[in-house]
């Protein structure tokens, strides 16, 4: 008896130690390149931080000029993409990214109210040079369309996302004053325009 | 025989346990992040100062409570660009310990500067701070998430000592700030003597 016990007990301890982790979504034989796509960016801090400072950019201008960039930055990031798969460019200038951030950051500190054009021109320009950057997470075996429209769906979501929060987040409220969460966004700003600048820096030395 | 089963039953137990392994720990952007957040605030010199910057920023009033924390990190982050370049700045250690003691004793005696002048002592001692944060820059797991952390870690600490400066509306709330201010400054003559003695 206690030797049956005993075999059972190997076995058991046989099966746990070759265990592999459970892949209950068969995403990745489907439709995995999409979700590539959509979670390229999201694993990017460089698209992470430039993402939010253009919402919040375009939030703080109001609905009216901040709708067109639901439209413009998933577009642009397509464009960026092709471009990058076509020209073999698959990474941008760390330079341009702190770049892009302390100006964002910047406009955005000192409350600057910009024209409907210059945001549109500053979304597309950001948005096809972070599609040039995506264009890295392309391998040979990567179907481009599905990649390119998880790209551009994580683009859509994430910039109405941010725009929708701020501009909520900025309309005054009947029993409170809307200056502090102002100030608050601006104070983002410089927090974004603070990180720029570091990296910038760094880009510099490496 | 006996002996033998529960050997057995130890191991099943630790296979059961066990975890993937993680040869790396604190890499890449979760590391970045941890280490820059949690500069600012295992530093004490570092965190009495930014909350100091708060309090005073609250005494002040407007426009220097809404302006500070807007300029601050900008004038850090230019700090943070010259220890990054590896420029040196003259006794930063002592610099830092000296901005704990002068901003806790500006709250300490409700000091009233013009705000010009409250807002270049204030960015004199950001650069100080700036700069010891960035020269950690470049060795940190993931640079930009290092930036990220201590940005926001900083922007925080001051947020904190704003609002612990509201406090200062009530007479009560004054003198407790008051207070505070006197223990930031204590502490940064303690820090001050250490650095001295380091630097000497």
């Amino acid at each position: 008896m206690k030797r049956l016990i005993a075999r059972n007990l190997l076995v058991a301890a046989t099966l746990l130690a070759i265990t592999q982790q459970a892949d209950a979504h068969i995403a990745a034989v489907r439709l995995g390149d999409f979700y590539s796509g959509a979670l390229h960016p999201l694993t990017d801090l460089q698209d992470l931080v430039l993402w939010t400072a253009l919402g919040l950019l375009a939030g703080t201008l109001g609905a009216s000029k901040a709708r067109w960039l639901v439209l413009m930055l998933p577009l642009g990031l397509i464009v960026g993409l092709a471009y990058g798969l076509k020209a073999g460019v698959s990474a941008t200038a760390p330079v341009t990214d702190a770049a892009m951030m302390v100006g964002l950051g910047l406009l955005l500190a000192a409350g600057i109210r910009l024209p409907a054009i210059a945001l549109w021109v500053v979304a597309l320009s950001l948005a096809v040079v972070r599609g040039i950057a995506n264009a890295g997470g392309v391998g040979p075996q990567t179907n481009v369309v599905l990649f390119g429209a998880g790209l551009a769906a994580a683009g859509y979501a994430a910039i109405t996302l941010i725009m929708a929060l701020t501009v909520a987040f900025c309309r005054p409220a009947p029993d409170a004053s809307p200056a502090w969460r102002k100030i608050a966004v601006r104070a983002c700003g410089s927090w974004i325009a603070a990180i720029g600048l570091m990296m910038g820096g760094f880009a510099l030395v490496s | 025989m006996q002996h033998r089963s529960s050997r057995f039953l130890v191991l099943l137990a630790s296979l059961a346990a066990a975890d993937a392994a993680v040869a790396h720990e604190q890499v890449g952007v979760p590391g970045g992040l941890a280490s820059g957040f949690l500069h600012p605030l295992t530093g004490l010199d570092h965190l009495v100062a930014m909350v100091a910057v708060g309090l005073w920023g609250a005494q002040l009033g407007a426009p220097a409570i809404w302006i500070l924390p807007i300029t601050f990190p900008l004038v850090m982050a230019l700090g943070g660009v010259l220890g990054v370049l590896g420029v040196p700045v003259p006794i930063p250690e002592v610099v830092i310990a000296l901005s704990a003691l002068v901003l806790g004793a500006a709250v300490a005696a409700r000091l009233r500067l013009p705000f010009a002048a409250a807002a270049v002592v204030v960015s004199v001692f950001a650069i100080f701070h700036g700069h010891a944060h960035g020269t950690e820059l470049p060795t940190a797991a993931n640079p930009l998430a290092y930036g990220i952390g201590f940005v926001v870690a900083t922007g925080l600490l001051h947020l904190c000592g704003i609002a612990i400066g509201t406090l200062s509306r009530s007479t009560a709330g004054s003198k407790l700030i008051q207070g505070l201010g006197a223990v930031i400054a204590a502490l940064g003559g303690y820090f001050l003597i250490i650095s001295l003695g380091h630097a000497s």
